[in-house]
């Protein structure tokens, strides 16, 4: 694919969401683009790095992301159009400092990207972010195809300046991850000087005057909401069933019509401006029908918001029914499909159809697994996280007074499955590890006594776990923190970090030392390689036993992934098939039935493990486990 | 039991049956088998699970279900019978002569004497012996010389996973081995030497076993915990309980002699050896103990040739001097031993029933116990 940054109007490319949304705002002249990595957004900003030297553009990983939205907030303040991008739990993170934006407004265009991940793919949560819209009295954008991506990006700052005030796009996995044709504009050629004008002033205070403020400019977004041309009507005159839609939903409903030939029975709305919603726009189209269908991603969102209009018109428009997920046609959890739409029309007018049967899904599976190698959720091979759990297994069964991990959000929340060895316990937000277990930390005195471990990635420890380590020091808390610096944002696509000694466009960065930080604040630190399994157990039960208060073991070893990038593999690896011992006593398939690397295969009919050559890393770690030192390495 | 239904002989079975019922003896024999079991401070841990239906673990294990007239016969050729003090070929007293063994020993040095002499006589190559750490945690040791020998001298009251040695190695091959254990590490050994499962061990290069009589022993991370409230100098020296009636645990630390009373430790003595019918290690070549009022001998049962060999060459040889073990001496002893036995079985009975013990043995042998046991003073 060309350079999205390519000025060729009318031309046609193909582009995934989250490039259209890049696109977008570049069409709109973004100058300052900041995220936190986390998927579905990543790409957005990844994109936009990769031109951030000839679009001229400050493009930033953010080391979390309120930072990001407040970087961004500063373009805006200073009167250049400013984009921030993030997960659905970055919002959350992000929602103290939106939740005063609001208030105080904002100055250039501002647009704030929250790309959902219904069904929690690769998420460690399920969450509807458009009620932040709601709570924060923003407007909302909703793409529904890869053109509106852009689109709305586009409209969004226009108004986002019209206004003064930031507006959310929420895009959800399907959308940010799939491709489509998107027709490219004009891409601008110049931009403003950035200027804080001394006479503006922004902040909350006063709060209710503001407020109120802030509900005129809602009002003023909702007249925009009438004229929007993303709200669009698709159907017969009077329809038996109207189905309200948004985001992902209108594809999935235009496919469910066509799947049950009703397109000449059924309307589809399609709206665009979820929050503020168009009132008349609304009550235009709920006069069409008596029974109206809510299809939208997770919440009922906008099933709930436009009962509420009715609520409030109910005597002029008589009876309607309504289904959605209150009347539980439609799931309130998960991703939807084009299947789950169809069967709920179809619930509703009955036409034949022969639904997908219950099995599909299951079979489906099966029938991949015949071209696919089974692959358990787990750790790469040649993972440094691997070791780390396998030590901290080990130390904790023979320290033996039941000790636990407390989790933290990375590749490494991979440790609640097999993978870990089941040794993660526990797992929120970002930092919550450290957090929890500076709580934990604090219980010895009520009569725990069970040794307290946290593990936390590097990205993650810049980005929320510092005020937990400073909180523990400063309570007085005792427990070990695993800190497995494993050099990069790994489960996001390695986006580099404070740690990584370069910048989101590739710059030279200073590298901010986590040891040094550790040390700063009252941590007593060791650093050791999680490859060598021996070392790290003996550290971590020493740690768990000997010490008192904060401690933290820094846990060294590049992601294996990166390594591969830049460096040979270390070791050639074989199993001597004479001394494997299969699956008899004294090993018990040790390396394939517990360790479980992907890179260590079980061959059934001979009864011994195996190397498989082509996804070993040569990490040589699974030497070490091996009870009859039947796996070898040999320095390549 | 439901038949066709398959008994678990292995991990799973070790777990339920012995580590969850806090049976273990730490005797080693389970140790550097496999990948799934490790001991760490006086504790054996199971690091995951291991699913197969029949294992060495569960095999040696001497506080699994025991045939002891299997093991008996194995052994002695012959049904576990002698309930005194097991079978016995010779008893007598005996002291080293060397004063090497004796100064550091803690009774009459016999036991560090006869492993040497058997070393230097090449009757074996390599001795596997316990020592202890600078914190008194006892471990298993393949030993070559006379001063490792003299680093094992000694009590600490607590046992420790000696057999793991055994199983560990390194062996070149071909050493004939000498083992000096506890009853439990001795009774695991004659299960290691009777099983039918693949050994994949040397257990049959053992040439020599040497007993050594034990009423119990400590679990190590109390009794550390206890002692060093006590006693302020961590590096402790030396460890002696006094001979009855007087029952005093000294303890030697820098400078210092702390005198505690054994009552005092006896709430760490581990479950397992509460339920132990072995205090003069039955199924050894030979077995050595204490001479009650007798300081600085030993008192010597002699169970097989080989023991008898061993110690007949000991005493030509000038390395040991015996004297016969007087009759009261010899009464005592076996009441004692006696004593052991029915404790174990009172304390069995107290927790369900010596029919669900880990030992099968006649009604008739549990009435002869109980009944010569009768009148003993406590």
């Amino acid at each position: 694919m060309k350079s999205i940054a390519q000025n060729a109007p009318g031309k046609t490319v193909l582009l995934m969401g989250n490039e259209a949304i890049a696109r977008g705002a570049l069409e709109a002249g973004v100058k300052v683009c900041a995220a936190y990595p986390g998927n579905p957004s990543s790409e957005i900003i990844g994109t936009l790095a990769k031109v951030a030297e000839e679009m001229d553009l400050h493009v930033e990983w953010s080391v979390n992301e309120k930072v990001a939205l407040e970087v961004a907030a500063a373009a805006s303040f200073a009167g250049l159009r400013g984009l921030c991008a993030m997960k659905q739990n970055g919002l959350n993170v992000a929602s103290d400092f939106l939740l005063n934006l609001n208030l105080s407004g904002s100055r250039g265009g501002l647009v704030l990207v929250v790309a959902d991940d219904p069904a929690g793919v690769s998420s460690s949560n399920e969450e509807d972010s458009r009620i932040y819209a709601r709570l924060g009295d923003l407007p909302l954008f909703e793409p529904a195809n890869f053109q509106e991506a852009k689109e709305m990006t586009k409209s969004a700052f226009k108004i986002s300046e019209e206004l003064g005030l930031p507006v959310l796009i929420r895009s959800v996995t399907r959308v940010s991850h799939a491709r489509g044709n998107v027709c490219l504009d004009e891409l601008p050629r110049s931009s403003p000087k950035p200027r804080f004008e001394k006479s503006l002033r922004f902040h909350a205070l006063p709060a209710t005057s503001n407020h109120k403020l802030l509900h005129e400019k809602l009002n003023r977004a909702k007249e925009m909401a009438e004229e929007s041309p993303f709200n669009i009507y698709r159907g017969p005159e009077k329809p038996e069933l109207m189905v309200f839609t948004c985001g992902s939903g209108w594809m999935y409903s235009l496919e469910a019509l066509i799947n049950l030939d009703l397109q000449e029975r059924v309307g589809v709305l399609k709206l665009g401006t979820t929050w503020p919603l168009p009132d008349r726009f609304v009550l235009d189209h709920l006069k069409k029908a008596d029974r109206i269908l809510f299809i939208e991603e997770v919440d009922p969102f906008l099933e709930n918001n436009v009962k509420e209009i009715y609520a409030q018109n109910c005597l002029a428009l008589g009876l309607k029914a309504f289904f959605g997920k209150a009347s539980k046609h439609v799931p309130n959890v998960g991703d939807l499909n084009p299947e789950i739409v169809t069967q709920a029309i179809q619930n509703l007018i009955q036409v034949p159809y022969e639904p997908r049967p219950a099995d599909y899904s299951l079979r489906a599976h099966e029938a991949a697994a015949e071209l696919i190698p089974a692959r358990a959720l787990g750790f790469c091979p040649g993972c440094p996280h691997r070791s780390t759990y396998w030590a901290a297994k080990i130390a904790l069964a023979l320290d033996g007074r039941g000790g636990f991990i407390l989790g933290d959000i990375g590749c490494y929340s991979l440790g609640m499955g097999p993978s870990g060895f089941g040794q993660m316990r526990t797992l929120h937000a970002m930092g919550s590890g450290i957090g929890l277990a500076s709580g934990f930390g604090q219980l010895d005195r009520f009569g725990l006594e069970q040794p307290v471990i946290a593990v936390c990635g590097d990205s993650t420890f810049y980005h929320a776990a510092m005020p937990a380590l400073a909180n523990a020091y400063y309570n007085g808390a005792n427990f070990l923190l695993l800190l497995l610096d494993n050099s990069a944002t790994a489960m996001t696509g390695f986006q580099p970090h404070p740690g990584t000694g370069s910048t989101a466009t590739g710059k030279k960065a200073p590298v901010i030392d986590l040891k040094a930080i550790c040390e700063v604040f009252g941590a007593h630190v060791e650093v050791v390689d999680p490859f060598d399994i021996a070392g790290t157990t003996e550290r971590i039960l020493r740690l768990l036993q000997d010490k008192i208060g904060v401690k933290v073991l820094i846990l060294k070893r590049e992601c294996a992934l990166v390594s591969a990038k830049h460096q040979k593999r270390l070791y050639q690896v074989e199993v001597d098939q004479k001394r494997c011992l299969g699956e008899t006593c004294g090993c018990n398939q040790l390396c394939t039935r517990i360790f479980k690397c992907p890179g260590l295969m079980w061959d059934k009919s001979a009864g011994k493990a195996r190397i498989d050559e082509a996804i070993c890393t040569g990490c040589g770690v699974c030497t070490e486990i091996c009870p009859a030192s039947a796996i070898r390495k040999e320095a390549v | 039991m439901e038949t066709g239904e398959k008994i678990n002989k292995g991990l799973k079975a070790l777990e339920e049956k012995v580590f969850t019922q806090d049976l273990c003896a730490i005797c080693g024999a389970c140790l550097s088998l496999c990948p799934y079991l490790r001991s760490w401070k006086g504790r054996v841990v199971k690091l995951d699970d291991c699913n197969l239906e029949e294992g060495r673990c569960f095999a040696y294990c001497p506080r699994t279900k025991i045939d002891l007239d299997e093991v008996y016969q194995g052994i002695f050729g012959k049904n576990y019978e002698e309930i005194e003090v097991g079978p016995v070929r010779k008893i007598m007293m005996a002291r080293a002569k060397d004063p090497l063994f004796t100064k550091k020993a803690q009774t009459g040095g016999v036991v560090s004497a006869l492993i040497d002499f058997a070393l230097r006589e090449k009757m074996i190559q390599a001795g596997i012996l316990t020592p202890r750490d600078g914190d008194l945690l006892p471990h298993g040791q393949i030993i070559k010389g006379r001063k490792e020998i003299l680093s094992c001298a000694g009590s600490s009251y607590v046992s420790g996973p000696t057999l793991e040695a055994l199983n560990r190695g390194p062996w070149k091959g071909g050493e004939r081995i000498g083992i000096v254990g506890l009853p439990c590490q001795v009774l695991a050994l004659a299960r290691m030497k009777t099983s039918k499962l693949e050994k994949k061990t040397p257990i049959d290069r053992v040439a020599l076993v040497i007993g050594l009589f034990c009423t119990w022993a400590l679990d190590y991370i109390p009794f550390m915990a206890f002692l060093h409230e006590r006693v302020d100098d961590r590096s402790i020296k030396k460890l002696n309980i006094t001979p009855p009636p007087e029952r005093i645990l000294e303890v030697t630390a820098g400078n210092k002699l702390y005198r505690i009373s054994v009552d005092d430790i006896r709430s760490f003595i581990r479950p397992s050896c509460r339920v132990c019918l072995d205090m003069t290690a039955e199924l050894s070549d030979l077995s050595v103990g204490t001479v009650e009022g007798k300081e600085g001998w030993n008192t010597v049962i002699i169970r097989t040739v080989v023991g008898e060999n061993l110690l007949k060459r000991a005493k030509k040889a000038g390395v040991i001097e015996t004297q016969p073990l007087p009759k009261d001496n010899l009464s005592h002893l076996k009441e004692a031993s006696l004593l052991k036995k029915r404790r174990a079985l009172d304390t069995l009975n107290e927790n369900g029933g010596i029919e669900k013990a880990y030992f099968t043995l006649s009604a008739n042998l549990i009435k002869r116990i109980l009944s010569e046991s009768k009148g003993i003073a406590t």
